[in-house]
């Protein structure tokens, strides 16, 4: 069924991610049947399925916004378990951008961003007031730093949001369906911004619909249904050759309409 | 087919002639039936309808004020007049009030008894206020806990308190808790802490500010501008430098050392305290009665005291006169205490009084204000026969309630009456509030919860910055009828006898026979305290959103 699995001792030191056989149930229902996934350092995985195929389930096991009950889900080093030690330490290093953006209604924008890193990275105002104007003129909205999210249309939201990710300062950066409550004039300029990151050698995980940004940015695709990794390729093989049933169904439905 | 529904184009089939080519019948139906004929219609009826009212209820209350008679509007000087409504507040109450702070007697002004009430009602109030916020928003937070004990306790604490009536709570609670605790003989005392409850209510230490506190007082005001100086200036270097520090600990720091400061000075500059005792006694200062004691029982020292028989022991009690509700007595008395030197207290209305008794040798010797023993010795026969001994004070003094006889004296006194409707209110309001916090934080999206998460805030920071501000306004304007409700039903203390300004009222209303005019006043008092906490939280809650947008 797995298209690549690797050993245990296949992993290596610039393995920042590590998924053994996760198992998740929500009551009787099983939502991931045994994933196993390696990312390294600096690649950028885009997950692919149809909706209820437990994409999104899965990354947010990853910073344990979901909590896995089965298997071994280590994130540079750090096992994520029950330790709220460990999960707080994975939490700083991994950053997240919603489909609903999440940002804060009752802060500012440059507030939004600061917030974290002067409350959990412990830095002064000053320097995380600094980073954060880096960041919002990185993905070209430094105008924007004063008003509240309720001013600002969606693209710039989430644009607001990827800055906030990543003042922290992450190692890893989940995107879940990051551009699905986009109007579609917005989408390009979130892609951009994610295109950009990717270049710039961000680890990136990312579940997305956009089968363009998958086939230009992903090094690696991975397929997932009824819980299960499907399929993982490379790009080309993936859109062009690919070796499952199900995936050829699923390209067919989405590339066909 | 088509025939049928569809006109040609051009043809006017199937539009109805303007009006004013209709008959007459249908153009008057359709000024009849216009939407702005019946509105003014409906805005001329209902004016009409007001004026009917408001006339019935004069004349009502005219011939209502005809019916009592013009003896409620009689001056002292024995004229009618109707803006001598209010002159018979002036007289004596007449009655007492067992649960005061300001000082009153039963001679004292209607209406001086009526602010007392009020002071009561928002004793009651105010105190029930704070413990109510506190207590329903750990239960809203409670219902919502992942701990499955916490929340189904949270729960059936919600579901019981909001679905019986107050009135019944506040019963239950007074007469099968709270006046069911043991005789004040027998009264419990947790942990040995200087706290007693019992049927009587509940008697704790209580801090007494002494004459000297005033100075104390400047030093602590000091100590907090210091503590705010400090907080900006470290936060600015933390700004600069980006370096930590503990603003917090350094500013208490600073504010505990000047505290400290404060009261040894204090203590030390002050003499206003003294003791007036005969010139033969051999006491020229506190310290003398350590001496004086041993030789009076025969022993070589203080701790053989406990040997004694009881009888010995009553002998050589020191008699002190002391004024009733003076600081003066929580001073020496723990003196003495500390000493183990036993003493016998007699609290006296006036100085007369106590002059009285030390002249006729029922106290040895009466503890007050300098002044006040000063003024006093010149009135003996002989004044330099006595001597005042001054005796040291600090700022503040422990007022300990301790057993004398069959009761306790000392401390403050909470009553079995304020005890009750205090607890009653805040239990059954902090149900409400529970549901009413709960709703808040259950308005705050689930996405925002998990973006605080994923940003790594610990659970706390979650709820104080992310979670509570942003329920804050989903709260605050059911809070306000919950603060205005609690408010007044501290009015319901007539169940229990706790004499706010509701039962002060009434008492008023049966003693002068003026309902009329009281019942104004009390609609008054209520209307004034309701309109300034929906102000104060209307103005706090436009500052809480307007910021969003």
């Amino acid at each position: 069924m797995t298209a690549i699995m690797d050993g245990p001792e296949a992993t290596k030191v610039s393995d920042v991610i590590v998924c053994r056989d996760v198992h998740k149930w929500y009551g009787d229902f099983e939502a991931l049947k045994g994933v196993d996934l390696t990312v390294e350092a600096g690649e950028v995985v885009v997950i692919l399925g149809p909706s209820g195929s437990g994409k999104s389930t899965f990354i947010r096991c990853m910073n344990r916004l979901e909590e896995h009950q089965e298997g071994r889900i280590i994130i540079d080093g750090i096992e994520l378990t029950h330790d709220v030690r460990n999960i707080s330490e994975i939490r700083r290093e991994v950053g997240m951008v919603f489909q609903q953006f999440n940002l804060f209604p009752h802060l500012t924008v440059l507030d939004n961003i600061t917030l974290a890193p002067i409350n959990v990275r412990k830095w002064s105002r000053d320097r995380a007031e600094e980073l954060a104007m880096k960041w919002l003129t990185r993905v070209g909205i430094p105008e924007q730093a004063d008003k509240y999210p309720g001013q600002l249309s969606g693209g710039q939201q989430q644009r607001v949001a990827i800055a906030r990710a990543l003042t922290m300062q992450p190692k890893i950066l989940l995107f879940d369906e990051p551009t699905s409550a986009l109007d579609p004039e917005m989408i390009s300029e979130v892609l951009d911004v994610m295109r950009d990151l990717a270049k710039a050698g961000y680890t990136i995980v990312a579940v997305t619909h956009e089968m363009g940004f998958a086939r230009e940015v992903a090094q690696r695709i991975i397929f997932m249904d009824g819980g299960q990794i499907v399929e993982i390729n490379s790009p080309e093989n993936f859109f062009n050759n690919p070796t499952h049933e199900r995936t050829k169904l699923f390209l067919s439905q989405i590339l066909n309409h | 087919m088509a025939q049928t529904t569809v006109n040609p184009p051009g043809s006017d089939a199937n539009i109805p002639p303007p009006p004013d080519e209709q008959g007459i019948g249908a153009r008057v139906l359709s000024y009849i039936f216009d939407i702005r004929f019946l509105g003014v219609l409906g805005q001329i009826a209902f004016i009409l309808l007001l004026i009917v009212g408001a006339q019935r209820i004069f004349s009502n209350f005219g011939s209502n004020v005809d019916k009592l008679g013009r003896a409620q509007f009689i001056c002292r000087d024995g004229r009618f007049a109707y803006r001598c409504a209010y002159d018979f507040m002036e007289t004596q109450a007449g009655f007492d009030i067992d649960d005061t702070v300001l000082d009153y007697v039963n001679t004292d002004s209607f209406w001086w008894a009526l602010t007392n009430g009020i002071v009561n009602t928002f004793r009651v109030g105010l105190l029930a206020l704070v413990a109510t916020t506190f207590l329903g928003t750990v239960m809203g937070v409670a219902r919502l806990s992942e701990n499955w004990l916490v929340s189904k306790l949270s729960l059936a604490y919600i579901e019981i308190i909001r679905n019986t009536p107050i009135l019944v709570q506040l019963l239950l609670l007074y007469f099968s808790v709270i006046l069911a605790l043991p005789d004040i003989k027998d009264a419990i005392q947790p942990l040995n802490l200087p706290i007693y409850l019992s049927n009587r209510g509940l008697i704790m230490a209580w801090p007494q500010f002494m004459s000297s506190a005033a100075i104390w007082l400047a030093f602590l005001v000091l100590g907090i501008i210091q503590f705010q100086v400090m907080w900006v200036y470290l936060s600015r270097r933390e700004e600069k430098t980006g370096r930590e520090s503990n603003k917090f600990g350094w500013g208490l720091a600073g504010f505990l050392l000047i505290a400290l400061i404060g009261w040894f000075i204090s203590a030390s500059v002050s003499d206003n305290e003294g003791l007036l005792i005969a010139d033969n006694a051999r006491i020229d200062e506190v310290d003398d009665f350590d001496t004086v004691m041993l030789s009076r029982a025969g022993i070589n020292h203080l701790s053989e005291l406990e040997t004694l028989p009881e009888e010995e022991i009553t002998a050589v009690t020191l008699d002190v006169c002391v004024l009733r509700e003076s600081s003066s007595e929580a001073n020496f008395v723990n003196r003495l205490a500390r000493k183990g030197i036993p003493f016998k207290i007699s609290r006296n209305g006036s100085p007369a009084k106590a002059m009285d008794n030390y002249v006729d040798g029922s106290c040895e010797m009466f503890a007050a204000p300098v002044s006040i023993l000063a003024a006093e010795r010149a009135t003996l026969e002989n004044p330099n026969d006595h001597i005042i001994v001054p005796i040291d004070e600090q700022p503040l003094v422990w007022s300990i309630p301790r057993f004398e006889r069959f009761n306790i004296i000392g401390g403050a006194t909470l009553t079995p009456e304020y005890f009750a409707l205090f607890l009653g209110l805040t239990i059954f309001y902090a149900g409400g509030l529970a549901e009413v916090v709960r709703a808040g934080i259950l308005s705050v999206s689930k996405g925002q919860t998990e973006a605080a998460r994923a940003l790594g805030l610990s659970e706390g920071q979650r709820l104080n910055l992310i979670v509570l501000p942003q329920a804050l306004r989903v709260i605050i304007p059911p809070l306000i009828s919950t603060y205005l409700s609690l408010m007044k039903d501290t009015s319901l203390g007539v169940a229990v006898a706790f004499q706010d300004v509701y039962l002060v009222s009434q008492t008023l209303m049966n003693q002068s026979g003026r309902a009329l005019q009281i019942m104004i006043i009390l609609m008054l008092v209520y209307l004034a305290i309701s309109l300034f906490f929906s102000s104060v939280l209307n103005w706090y809650n436009d500052r809480v959103v307007i910021v969003e947008r």
